[in-house]
């Protein structure tokens, strides 16, 4: 489903060349949920940025959902975001002069399907998250966990294969962030692939598996815990 | 897509209304500035009688002697004396008709004598003035050639000399002394609008003569002439008293004077060249035309051609209004450079939710192009405003002897004008925009999305 071969990120200036990845191997299966840990700088947004199509890099294999991703035009990449993947970020990232439902409607306005069907969509994410009744209210309107699952339903809205976060509930107290991850849990045991880039040891151990970036190398940690949950491989 | 695209645009406009109006009042006042001087160039430098001025031609003969300094510019150059006008005017040219003038001066008095004498200037002319320049006529016509071979006193006079001097009425048939000579009227002009006063070579701006009187009265009656003799072969020394006196001497003489103009048909251009060149070979051999480049026939579009090309003042101020709307336009674009940066957390997240790049472009593209159509609407208001300031000046600076509707035409804003205004706000917009698109459009999407 994910698959990376020999994957490496250099970022360069004039005076200075910054390996951010180094020969990542890494095969993430259909279904899984996975966490990505590792201190500041390691390289764990680098690496969410390169699976989620955001950024290019120089040598390796990408395969995502069998697609090599290396060098595919700009407008490719930009289809395979819209199409494959559901970006959740920590700082939430939702439009604050739009309203929920508009918020959600990003990504199914650029996949340009018709009206009636983005309609249905948006009103289901916003169900999922149980935000529905809200629909017409602003981001600046919610409390910080539930901006969060706005978030969550602009990234599921369009049924994509993957769901990329990056410390989803890092801006969130322990109760929203437990309500964040039983969301995120619900939505991985329907069948969704999810990578969740954490501080959180607690949250990281409640995946299937834990990846470990540490100087931008990927030590691959199978989980104790995931022994009975890898479904679709 | 483009209806999403034009929401986002609409929306961004909203968004900043002050920041929005401030660029679109930064490009209306440079636009604005522009269409003024460009509308005065435009209308001020019409070629007058558009439908055939191809086929309006001056026609000059250079009868200077072989000593003579050459000229720039045929522009430049000498009338045509009174011998070869007559001559010219005998020749049989079939389809081609003929024309020629120049101006006299007296004190014109009417039977009512609550009507103050008026000192005057008067066009001198012939029949076909009036088929070849097509001034609108209010009441009567002009003369024929009966009438001008006969040396009857007629005249035509303007609108505004009948609602001076007959109060607007039906003058045709009332008479009009200049001088001790009376003359009857048989035609009254309506308004007639000349970009620029051509038939004399003046190009000026001022309006066009009050009076016209045949030549064949003019001559016989020795009315002044009020003209730049041109004199060679040893008349220079006399050519002033030419004004007033020694007619038979000047019709005689080398000096150049009366102003030339034949009509002639597309398919008759050539033939009418050789015409003259048969007429100047038929003169050099009485001892005439020295010289080796002997006759000019130039049509109105080439004379305006090289007239609005040397109109200096209007070419400076034409100059120094691109340069001020230049300036507009890039203060506009700091403005727009700086409302699109702000923009490119929102960019970086679209793009990352699945935004192309060039969906990017179009929306700013709309954005942008809604920016120019304002400014253009608002720039033409502007320009409105401002034409009308200069008119006010021109009326002015020609202390009330031009009227309003006599400027009007010269300070129109017509539908070629408001369409480029339109064109050149948009596209000037759009084109300076470039840059500010292309910096927002190529944020990378991953850029921007991991800060609060």
């Amino acid at each position: 489903m994910l698959k990376m071969n020999n994957v490496s990120k250099i970022y360069r200036t004039d005076l200075v060349e910054t390996h951010a990845l180094r020969n990542v191997n890494l095969h993430i299966k259909s279904g899984e949920f996975v966490s990505v840990t590792g201190p500041s700088g390691s390289g764990k947004t680098t690496f969410l940025n390169l699976a989620g199509a955001l950024e290019t890099f120089e040598e390796g294999d990408y395969f995502l959902d069998g697609q090599n991703v290396k060098g595919l035009s700009d407008d490719r990449l930009s289809e395979i975001r819209n199409e494959k993947i559901g970006f959740i970020f920590q700082s939430f990232n939702l439009l604050p002069d739009l309203p929920l439902f508009d918020n959600v409607d990003v990504p199914l306005r650029y996949r340009g399907m018709s009206t009636k069907e983005r309609k249905e969509r948006i009103e289901h994410a916003l169900e999922t998250v149980g935000l529905a009744s809200r629909m017409k209210h602003l981001p600046t309107q919610l409390s910080g966990g539930q901006q969060q699952r706005v978030a969550i339903a602009r990234a599921i809205a369009g049924s994509p294969k993957f769901l990329l976060a990056d410390e989803p509930t890092g801006n969130l107290d322990s109760l929203m962030a437990q309500q964040v991850m039983e969301l995120l849990e619900d939505i991985n045991s329907k069948g969704t692939t999810i990578i969740m880039v954490t501080h959180d040891d607690q949250l990281a151990r409640r995946a299937h598996r834990n990846i470990q970036i540490f100087d931008g190398q990927v030590s691959d940690i199978e989980k104790a815990v995931a022994k009975d949950v890898m479904r679709s491989a | 897509m483009f209806n999403y695209n034009l929401q986002l645009a609409l929306k961004s406009l909203r968004d900043k209304p002050s920041l929005t109006f401030l660029t679109i009042l930064t490009i209306a006042i440079g636009l604005g500035f522009y269409t003024t001087v460009k509308t005065m160039s435009y209308q001020g430098g019409q070629v007058p009688l558009a439908h055939k001025s191809k086929n309006i031609f001056l026609v000059q003969m250079d009868n200077r002697e072989i000593t003579a300094e050459e000229v720039a510019h045929q522009s430049r150059l000498v009338d045509t004396t009174y011998k070869d006008t007559l001559n010219l005017m005998a020749m049989d040219l079939p389809g081609v008709k003929q024309t020629f003038n120049w101006s006299t001066y007296g004190i014109l008095n009417v039977e009512d004598e609550n009507i103050n004498p008026l000192r005057t200037f008067a066009a001198v002319t012939s029949s076909d003035f009036f088929t070849m320049f097509e001034p609108p006529f209010l009441f009567g016509n002009g003369w024929d050639k009966a009438i001008e071979n006969s040396g009857e006193g007629v005249i035509v006079i303007s609108k505004l000399m009948n609602d001076k001097l007959f109060g607007g009425k039906n003058s045709v048939g009332e008479n009009v002394r200049i001088g001790t000579h009376t003359l009857k009227i048989i035609g009254v002009l309506d308004t007639w609008h000349l970009a620029r006063k051509f038939y004399d070579r003046s190009f000026s701006t001022a309006r066009p003569d009050n009076f016209f009187i045949p030549y064949t009265f003019a001559m016989e009656n020795e009315l002044p002439r009020r003209a730049g003799f041109d004199c060679w072969a040893g008349n220079a020394d006399i050519s002033r008293s030419f004004r007033t006196e020694n007619t038979e001497r000047l019709i005689n003489s080398e000096c150049s004077w009366v102003t030339f103009w034949a009509e002639i048909p597309d398919d008759q251009v050539e033939s009418y060249n050789q015409q003259l060149h048969n007429y100047i070979e038929e003169q050099k051999s009485l001892g005439r035309f020295p010289r080796e480049i002997l006759t000019y026939v130039t049509n109105l579009n080439d004379q305006f051609t090289y007239i609005n090309g040397r109109n200096d003042f209007m070419n400076v101020f034409s100059l120094i209004s691109t340069l001020f709307f230049a300036v507009c336009l890039l203060n506009a674009v700091g403005i727009i450079l700086a409302k699109f940066m702000r923009r490119t957390k929102e960019v970086s997240l679209r793009r990352a939710l699945g935004a192309k790049k060039k969906t990017i472009i179009a929306q700013h593209i709309i954005e942008v192009v809604i920016i120019g159509f304002l400014g253009g609407l608002l720039g033409i208001v502007v320009a409105h405003f401002g034409l009308l300031g200069m008119m006010k000046i021109a009326l002015y600076s020609s202390d009330y002897t031009r009227q309003l509707e006599d400027l009007q035409p010269l300070y129109a804003l017509d539908f070629t004008m408001i369409t480029n205004a339109f064109i050149t706000g948009i596209v000037c917009t759009l084109v300076t925009s470039i840059y500010p698109i292309w910096r927002l459009c190529n944020t990378p999407p991953a850029s921007q999305l991991k800060s609060q």
